[in-house]
Order: C-alpha cells, then structure tokens, then sequence
C-alpha cells in the first residue's frame, strides 16, 4: 500500500511541504539556523504565556539565588527571577531587530529602487550619500545620538530607531547593484517592448526576483540591529531598567558577577545572545545560497 | 590612472571626513548637556564636595573653551581647527588636548588592532575558502562552521569568559594590563616578552570575535567563483588540485575582500572600545569609552574623526592599489 | 607566513616603545617588591603634571605624596596632627584672628626652607586666582594675611570665622589646601598653566621617577624634613606604584578584586559589599577597616539621600516627600546591598565622633522619637497622598490631574548601579512612577533642578552638624531657572530654618547654644523632609597584609585618618605602614 502512495506521488510532482523539506536538506545552514530561531521563538512565546512579568524587575525574588526548581537560571543581585527576565529580555531584543531590520531594509529597498530605476541625479545622489556615509564607523554615531537625546524617554523603540538611522544604506546599495544588473536582463527587456509600465515591471518582473536579496539584506540588518543593541546597552545608552539581554549582561559584569561567583548571571544572557546572531548569521549564509542559485551545492 | 580619477579620490576623502565632522559636531550639541559642568561633576563626586564657587569656575572655563560663542562660530572653528590637525582639548581631562590623548593611546591600540585584524584576515579567509572547496576533508568544514557560530559571540562576551575562565581560574594568563605592575619599562628582552604576554588574551578576544565575519564572506566568495569557467577550465588542464585551489581559486576570491579589509578596521575598533575596557588597556578603545561616558565631546569628535579618515583613507588606498592586484581593472 | 608573523610582533614592538615615549623616564634604582607598596587607581591627570596650582589639579592620584599641608586631622581620633606648622591658634575670642607658627626644620625638596613667604603666597594666591577651589572661601573671610616673622604668619578675617582653620587649612578627605613653593611660582606668569614636572620642588616624601599611562611611580627622598623634625620614623615604603586601573568605579572590579585576592595589588580603590567579602573568603591576607567583619569599612562623609527641588510640584508639598520617604524599607535595602550591615541612614552627616554625640544628645534622641524618620508604613504614606490630592490609577501609580508623580532617580552609573534599582522598585510598589536614569549629564540635571529624585551626596559635615545643615539655607536657594550650586539641590526656601543657622553661624561648636539651634535645625529636616536620607557611604578599602601592615582599622587607628590612601591624608597611611615578615 505503501509503494502504491509513493508511486502516485512520484507521478503527481511532490507537494510544497515535500519540496521545502528537501531543499532544507540540502542547505544545513539555512535548517540549523531556523531550528534555533524556532526554539528561541517558542521559548519567547511559551515564556510570555506563562511568566509574570513583574518577576523581571528588582525586589521581586530572594536575591543571589543559583538555578533550582523553583528558579530554572537562578536570582541575580537586584532579586530579579532570571528566568522571566530572560523571556521579555529576548522579546525586547527581537522587537529592536525586527523594528530596525524591518525599517532598515524597506527604506534601503525603497531607495535602492529609486536610485537603480530612475537613474540620472537621484541616483547620483542617493549613492553618493551612501558611499559618504558608509565609512564611518555606524557604532560610533549611535552613540553620539544617543548620547544626545534626553535618556529619561529612551524606550526599546527609541533605541531601535537609532539604530536604524545608519542602517539603510548597506541594503540601499546592494538593492540598487542587483536593480541596475535586473534592468539589463532579456526579461525586463521584453516587459518594456511588450508596453508594461515602470509600475508593472517593477512590482512583476523585477521585485520577485529581488525578494531573496532582500530577505539576505533583511536578515543582515536584524543582525546589525541585535548587535548594535547590545553595545549600546554596554556603554550605558538603553533604557536601564528593562532587563534587555544587554543590560542584565552589563549589570552582571558590573556587579563583579564571576568573581563573586553568580556564574549563572551573565551566563544566560551570553548564551541568548549567541544564539541569536549565530542563528541570523547561519540563515544569512543559507539565503545566499538561495539567492544566487548557481552556488547551490549539489546533493 | 588619471589625475581625474585621483582628484576624485580625493575629493571623496574630504567629502568624508567634512560628514562626519558635521554629524559628530551638530548632534551632541542639540543636547543641553554641558560637559564642563559634568567635569566638575566628576570632581566633586570623587571628593566628595563641591567647591562653593562652581558657578563662577564653570562660567570661566566655558569661556576659555569658547563654549559661550554662537554655535556656528564654533563649528567654523572647530572646521578650521581640523584643517589645521588641530582638534581641541579635552574638557575632561583638561588640559590634556585630543592630539595628546590619542598620541598616547594610538599606539597601544594599533599594534593590537593591526595585528589581530590581520591575523583574522588571514585565517579566516583561509578556512572560509577551504570550507568552500569540494575536496576540503569534513572535519575542516566543520570546524570553519564552529567559527561562524562563533561571529554570533560578540568580542565583549569573548573578552569577559575568557578572563574569568583563563585568568581567574586557569591562572594561565595575565588579568589585563600592558605589563606587569611595578615594572619599569625598558628595552629589554624581558619587557618585551612581558608585554606580548599581556596581549595575548585581548588579541584572542578580538580575533575570535572577527574570524567568523571573514570565514562567512570568503565562503560565499568562493562557492561563486567554482563555478566560473575558469575553474573548470583549469581542471580540465589537469592541473593540481594544490595549485587550482592557490591561483585560480584563492587569488580571484581574496580580491574583493580586501576591500572589506578597511571597512572592517572600523568595525574592528568598535570591539576594541569594549574590550579595552575591559582588559584595561590604555588604548583608543579605553579613551572613547571614558569620553562617551563623560560627554567630552572633543575627545569624540576627534577619534570618531580619526577612526573615519583612517578608514576611508584606506578604503582608497585599497582601490588604487586593485589593479597592481587584478590586471583586468583600470581606473580612468 | 610566519616570516609575516614575525615582522608583525616585531611592528608591534616598535609602536609600543612609541606608546613609551609618552612618559616621564629616569634612571630608575632596582627596588624589590618587599620594599614596593602596589596601589590600584585610575589615572587620568596629564603626564608631568604636578603642580598643586595647575587648572584641573587632583591630589588624587599620587599628588598628595608630594604636597603637605600646615595641618592634618585624624577624623577617627578627632584630633588635630599638626604638620607643617606647629601650632594654629585662634588669638580673639570671636574667631577673626588666627595666628600660625611653621616648624622651623620644614624644608622643600631642593633643600630651601619652608617659611611664612610660602604661606602668605599661598593665601594670597588662593585670594587672587579665580580657578583656585578655595577662591570663595578667601575672598569671603580673608581680611588680610602678614609674615609676622620667617615662622609666623598672622592672618585676619573681616567676620568671625571659627571654621577657617578647620575647613579650609586643614587638609581632611578631600579638602583643604596644601602649602605651595612661593621660590618657584613666583617666577612663573600663568601659575594655572604651569605644569610642574617631574622635579618641581616639594615638601613631601616622595617623588615621581617613572610615569606613562599604566602606571606612575613614587620612590622615597631620604631627605625628608619631617623624619628630621621628628613628625615621623623614616618609612618603610620605599616606592609606591600607582597602577591604572582604568575606567571608573564598577567597571572591571573583577579584575581589581582579582589581583588583590593575588597580592599583586597590596589596595585599591573601594569595593562592594560582595565583592570585598569575596576577597577576604579567597585570601585571608587581605582585611579592612573592620577587620574581616561586616561593613567591611569606614564611613566617608558623603551620606546619601534622595534629593529633589522644592520649588518643583508635586514636590512642593512636604506631604509628597514625606509619603515618599514612608515607601522606603531601609531594613531591606540594608539585607539587600549590603549585606544585613546597618548602612541604611536617617541623617545627612556620617557619624564621626563630634556628630556621633551630637545625635545622642537628649534633645535629638526625643526628636528622632516623636518624627520617626526612618519609618517605613506603605498605609500612612497612601493616607499621606490621598490627603495631598493623588488618586491610584489604573496602573497603580498615584495621579493627580492625569499626571503620574516622577519619580525619576537620577544616579551616577558604577556607585550607584547597586542601590538605585532597589529604590525604584519601592518607590515604584509605593505607588510612584519611578525608573533608573544613570544619565552623563545627571549633575547638570540636578543643579537645574528637573522634575524627579537626584541620588547624591551631602559631603559637608565632619565634627559638628553646621555645614550639613547649612546646604538647606534659603541663601542658596535660587530661583528655578538658574542653575543651583553644589549640593544645593533642595532649593528650600523657609524663613524660620534661616534665622536658626544664621544664629548658629558665628557660634563654635562647643557653645551649648549651638547644640540646642542645631537640634532645632534637624527637627525641621526631618518634618518637612528636606530630603530622603537614604544610606551612609561606606569605604570598603582592601587592605593586603602580605607585604605591608599597620593599617588603619577599627582596632589600630594608627593617626585616625581614614585609610583612602587618594584621600589627602593618604600620605599618613603609606608613610605609617610596615613591611611584612
């Protein structure tokens, strides 16, 4: 009975589901990568179901307390419970990374268009901005504006919007090196002759064919983001009080953690956050493989 | 290469570097944060009081610092302080001027910066491009792919276990510093060793930390250039796999990442201000970092100006040198 | 390849001697470590800067070693340690005239005599240059100063001054002036530009032989006047090493426990609570003030409260501040922060013997019991706030016309990253809508007086309660709009509180009607709450007795300065310590 399904499905072309299966058995990366994504995102999800939030502030828990039943990674100085701590640490770090990726990639992409398609002044402008831009250091403007800007009204949003500010052009000149290589190709070529308007090409031919670049660049960004974050929050630039991966690192480091022998304090948060960006830096690495088909590996 | 193209160049530096003068000069100033008061802040919190005249000292020193001119005036000053290398003084540690700070600290950063970044460079090229290649044995690959998981462990968390685990418990290296306390610096062999000793663990910090970036890059670099018909075309010669792997295939994907070469300088000495810091080191890392948290912004603005113009200067460096490396590219 | 390796290490070699080329190098004798005092701190003064009188000048950071001062005071003996001059003396009855004989064997380090020239130089300097720290206090008092002979100098004030002597020429803590060479600034124009340099005459014990920007090094002059003059045995410290530890409080301690625990630091700066115990469990070597017993250390004079501007609603109204101080539980900050030591505190001055006795009087003690100052009720602060106009809102945060109370606690990152969060979350359960702002620029807030709570320090008093209670004085209490002065934060403005500190100010601390105006003064801090005195601040100092001891502690007070060896008196401690078996 068995053979009998097998066969007909053989014959009929194998179904979606089967199809991604196989192409995630090719490309190790992209799998490992969103397997882990997938655990932080249930652990996150679960987490918040589940926690009160309240325990991931001061005063909550006995303080100084290592990893038991009743506390699965332990209490830290202030009588934070690390376990909630952890799950809205890692909802607040995705919010950032998704927030400034997002924000990041449709600016970048929107410009990367512009300045491709249009050509002419914009592009030479667009372009140059961005090539002026790109040497200095990102880092180092987030905290010249954050800095300035009064810290009492930094929230996770305002922290992701700084970074976002020096975020755009990477992907603006990758989208807008793929747009010009695209504007070139026999397909955009024959929507033109066929009297397609630049809306249509656009949005039928061109963008489809964009979509794993900017997926890579999405990625990219939320990496940068997640990144950025942290350092910030390292330099003392986030809003103290949240227990955002970074603040309970720093706040562990800062409290002498190791020496007085809290291991399991900063030892949370650093593996969090190695999770996190080895998993975008994996699924980075399987999207390539995506978007230039011609370096997919063989079975 | 034309004079155009090198005026050009040129021309694209100073556009640079009056960016981010005009970026670092304009923001810190919307804020109302005033960094001579925040100095004797400083004062006052270590001793533990305030002299009862502060008012009056602040008022005298923000006139010695041209703080109380128009904003523009001082951004004109400021402009043409720079086209003179002349960056100011720190407020902070006045009277120590921004030139003096990164005298003293410049060359503790470079010799561990140029080293480290160049040695990430070099091996993590090397297993990117192995991890790339068909023939690579698996335990290879599989190590080349630890080092990407590694990229997700930022320099600071490295920095932070590796003191604690090899410092504090294993004993096996010292905890930061340049050289021992209470010696006296000298030439001699001793000295020497004693201060590549102290570089070790920071060095691996930041190593480790940057490895990954180049593995991941070289390895898509080189998955691409596989299949160009050169390769094969090589193959088909029959010449060693030894030799198609060095110069056909290493060589035409190294090119462009050499230009990421000076891009990732930049990135480099982000790393650097945290695990400076951490290490205790007295470089360009330790000193922005003391100066963002004071606000002296002089002292900003000077090393972010620095660090840029390196950067970019490299950047052009790199791309008038391309064509010593790659016979196909001119620049008209 | 590794030829390119081997051109690298030698690159890094070669920018390395270049990073030493910054510094100050002599010949410099082989010292062993025995004979080698190791101190860890962060140091930031420009290399080769040395003179007292040099704008941005710290006594911080090894300066003190060369600077001495017509006077110390042994804040744990409460006496006076006379050094330079052998004795100051009021000589009218109502404080205006004070005369000052220097010890004739006193010398500077090239060999000249200390003598009345220096001193009248010094006053006249601190009278005439604006950027000098005690130009304030010069010009208020000082009426005139004259060398009455080569040893004794008469100094004349324009209105009573019982405090000159005390508080401005007696070097304590962090205040006072040191004596400077008038030979050698005298000849020099802009004595607020001049560096100094590594050989500018000195009166002090030691000098600088090596300093680059990891670390400044001190060697013993054998010619030392004092050892001469019988102040003091010859030391034993031969070399102090000043290792720059970087950064600032907090950050890295760590590493800074670390070496202690190794005995590669014999001290360092203060530590936390956990930390020193920490220290002490890894070495037993290693002790402080208290032994090895909690807290772990002194009292310094910077008691903290919660400060905020009066003048600012809701904090206008002493039902507000006072419901505040009703949310705070200073029993579970002392368990929390430190321990289950009792650093949790009611006063703003740290208890040193003159002020100890002062709080034990009868007069305060009835105070204390009638206010409770340190009471925590959450129901009678609640009762406080609905009598004030505040209503709870959904998100449990009292409200009044749709505006939360803020409750903002501006902090300084590194002291007070252990405390601050505790405080909000209290504040935050009481009702009040609080959160941790460890802003750069949060002394500029607090002298501009925003809305919210500014953690901070009084930093006043020593051996009676005047100064402390002086910072509440209407006098300093500008308008809102201009910038308050330093620890003036309050702002307050009430008539009555004036008249008593006027009345005190003329007064010497011994005069009982002193007492009665100062219990007076406490008792209107307290019912209008001022501000919320939240903890004293403690020195936890580690002391490593493998190589030195004869530190300062509870039971070996030695000349009763506090152990801080950045503090002025810093000097004492290393000059008194002895070596090791």
């Amino acid at each position: 009975m068995s053979s009998v399904s097998l066969n007909q499905n053989l014959i009929k072309r194998p179904g979606r589901l089967v199809l991604l299966g196989r192409y995630l058995r090719r490309n190790p990366s992209l799998t490992i990568g969103l397997a882990i994504m997938l655990g932080l995102t249930i652990f996150t999800v679960y987490g918040l179901l589940t926690i009160n939030p309240k325990d991931a502030y001061p005063l909550a828990v006995r303080p100084q307390q290592p990893p038991s039943w009743k506390y699965p990674l332990g209490t830290d100085f202030f009588g934070r419970d690390l376990y909630p701590a952890m799950v809205i640490g890692l909802w607040q770090t995705a919010i950032i990374g998704l927030f400034a990726g997002a924000l990041g990639t449709i600016v970048g992409t929107v410009l990367g268009f512009l300045s491709a398609y249009f050509g002419g002044i914009l592009d030479k402008t667009i372009s140059t901005i961005c090539q002026i831009l790109i040497p200095i250091p990102a880092f180092l403007i987030h905290v010249i504006i954050a800095g300035a800007i009064d810290k009492r009204s930094v929230t996770i949003l305002t922290m992701a919007f700084v970074v976002f500010m020096l975020a755009w052009m990477g992907p603006t000149l990758v989208i807008r090196a793929q747009v010009l290589t695209m504007k070139e190709r026999q397909f955009v070529s024959v929507a033109k002759l066929s009297g397609m308007n630049s809306f249509g090409i656009i949005f039928r031919e061109i963008l489809p064919n964009l979509l794993p670049f900017i997926a890579a660049a999405f990625v990219n960004q939320v990496f940068q983001a997640v990144f950025a974050s942290l350092y910030l929050s390292v330099v003392g630039l986030g809003p103290l009080r949240e227990p955002l991966l970074g603040n309970t690192l720093w706040s562990a480091q800062s409290q002498a953690a190791f020496f007085n022998g809290w291991w399991w304090w900063p030892i949370g948060p650093t593996v969090a956050l190695a999770l996190i960006l080895a998993s975008l830096a994996l699924i980075n690495m399987g999207i390539d493989e995506l978007a230039n088909p011609r370096i997919r590996t063989s079975e | 290469m034309s004079l155009k193209y090198i005026g050009q160049r040129i021309l694209y530096l100073f556009l640079v570097v009056w960016a981010a003068s005009t970026i670092t000069f304009f923001i810190p100033r919307l804020s109302s944060r005033n960094p001579v008061r925040e100095r004797f802040a400083e004062l006052a919190r270590m001793g533990g009081f305030a002299p009862a005249d502060l008012e009056k000292i602040i008022a005298d020193y923000s006139r010695a610092f041209g703080l109380d001119k128009p904003l523009f005036q001082q951004y004109f000053d400021y402009l043409a302080g720079i086209a003179r290398f002349d960056l100011g003084v720190s407020l902070n540690l006045y009277p120590k001027t921004v030139a003096m700070l990164l005298w003293e600290s410049l060359p503790w950063t470079i010799g561990l910066l140029i080293v480290t970044t160049i040695l990430a460079f070099v091996i993590g090229n090397l297993l990117g491009a192995l991890s790339a290649w068909p023939q690579t044995p698996n335990w290879i690959r599989g190590f080349a792919t630890s080092f990407v998981m590694l990229q997700g462990v930022p320099p600071v968390l490295l920095a932070i276990l590796l003191i604690f685990f090899i410092g504090f418990k294993l004993k096996l290296a010292p905890l930061g510093g340049v050289y021992s306390i209470g010696t006296i610096p000298e030439f001699s062999l001793s000295f020497i060793l004693n201060l590549l000793w102290h570089q070790m663990l920071p060095a691996l910090a930041l190593i480790f930390g940057s490895l990954g970036g180049w593995v991941l890059s070289m390895r898509g670099m080189g998955v691409t250039i596989q299949g160009e018909d050169y390769v094969t075309y090589a193959e088909h010669k029959g010449l060693g796999a030894r030799t198609i792997f060095r110069d056909y295939y290493l060589r035409n994907a190294l090119l462009p990442q050499v230009t990421g070469f000076a891009l990732a300088l930049g990135n480099v000495v982000v790393n650097a201000i945290v695990v400076e810091s951490i290490f205790g080191l007295p470089g360009v890392g330790s000193v922005l970092f003391a100066a963002i948290r004071s606000n002296d912004f002089l002292v900003i603005y000077g090393i972010v100006l620095f660090i840029t113009m390196g950067v970019a200067t490299l950047m052009i460096i790199v791309e008038l040198l391309y064509p010593l490396l790659d016979p196909r590219i001119k620049h008209t | 390849m590794f030829y390119k390796i081997k051109f690298l290490s030698l690159s890094v070699l070669l920018i390395a001697a270049m990073g030493l080329s910054n510094s100050i190098a002599q010949e410099v004798a082989d010292i062993p470590r025995e004979d080698t005092l190791h101190l860890g701190w962060s140091l930031t003064s420009p290399i080769g800067t040395t003179n007292p009188w040099l704008a941005g000048y710290t006594h911080q950071q090894g300066e003190a070693l060369q600077w001495e001062p017509l006077s110390y005071f042994g804040i744990f003996t409460d006496k006076e340690i006379p050094w330079l001059a052998d004795s100051m003396e009021y000589t009218k009855d109502d404080f205006t005239e004070l005369v000052i004989k220097l010890n004739p064997m006193a010398k500077w380090s090239d060999g000249v005599s200390v003598t009345s020239r220096d001193v009248v130089f010094t006053f006249e300097g601190q009278k005439n240059i604006g950027t000098l720290p005690y130009n304030a206090a010069f010009n208020q008092f000082m009426e005139s100063v004259e060398a009455v002979d080569d040893l004794t100098v008469k100094l004349t004030f324009n209105q009573p001054a019982p405090r000159f002597k005390f508080e401005v020429l007696t070097l304590k803590f962090d205040t006072g002036i040191p004596i400077v060479p008038a030979h050698v600034l005298e000849a020099v124009e802009e004595v607020s530009e001049f560096e100094g340099g590594a050989d500018m005459p000195h009166s002090g014990p030691y000098s600088i032989v090596s300093w680059d920007v990891n670390q400044k090094v001190y060697d013993l002059r054998e010619d030392w006047w004092a050892v001469e003059a019988g102040r003091i045995d010859t030391p034993d410290v031969k070399r102090v090493v000043y290792f720059n530890i970087g950064g600032q409080v907090g950050q890295g301690m760590d590493i800074v426990a670390q070496r202690v625990v190794n005995s590669e630091l014999d001290s360092a700066l203060d530590m936390r609570s956990s930390v020193i115990d920490n220290i002490i469990a890894n070495n037993p070597k290693v002790t402080t003030h208290s032994g090895d017993q909690p807290p772990y250390g002194y009292l310094d004079w910077w008691p903290n409260s919660l400060w905020m501007n009066t003048q600012l609603a809701p904090y206008d109204d002493a039902r507000v501040r006072r419901a505040m101080s009703l949310v705070i539980n200073r029993g579970l900050i002392n368990d929390f922060v430190y321990e289950g030591a009792e650093i949790a505190t009611i006063y703003p001055f740290p208890l040193y013997p003159g002020l100890q006795a002062f709080v034990d009087s009868p007069a305060v003690k009835a105070l204390e019991e009638e206010l409770q100052p340190g009471l925590y009720d959450p129901d009678a602060s609640a009762a406080l706030m609905e009598e004030a106009g505040f209503t709870m809102n959904r998100d449990d945060l009292w409200e009044k016309d749709g505006e939360t109370v803020d409750a903002t606690i501006l902090g300084f990152e590194g002291i007070h990253s252990d405390i601050v969060p505790i405080l909000v979350e209290m504040l935050r359960n009481g009702g009040f809508d609080s959160d941790v702002s460890f802003v750069q620029d949060a002394y500029q807030q607090m002298g501009d007086g925003v809305a919210g709570l500014y953690m901070f320090g009084h930093g006043a008093s020593l051996k009676d309660p005047y100064a402390a209670l002086e910072l509440y004085h209407s006098r300093f209490s500008a308008a809102n709009g201009t910038s308050a002065g330093g620890n003036r934060f309050s702002r307050y403005i009430n008539p009555e509180y004036d008249a008593i500190l006027d009345e005190m100010a003329p007064l010497s601390d011994d005069d009982p009607r002193f007492q009665e105006l100062a219990a007076e003064a406490l008792g209107i801090y307290w019912s209008e709450q001022i501000d919320i005195p939240i903890i004293q601040w403690l020195h936890r100092i580690p002391y490593n007795q493998t190589n030195w001891t004869n530190w300062p502690t509870t039971a070996n007070p030695a000349m009763g300065t506090n152990g801080a060896f950045w503090a002025h008196t810093g000097m004492l401690v290393i000059t008194n310590l002895e070596a090791a078996e």
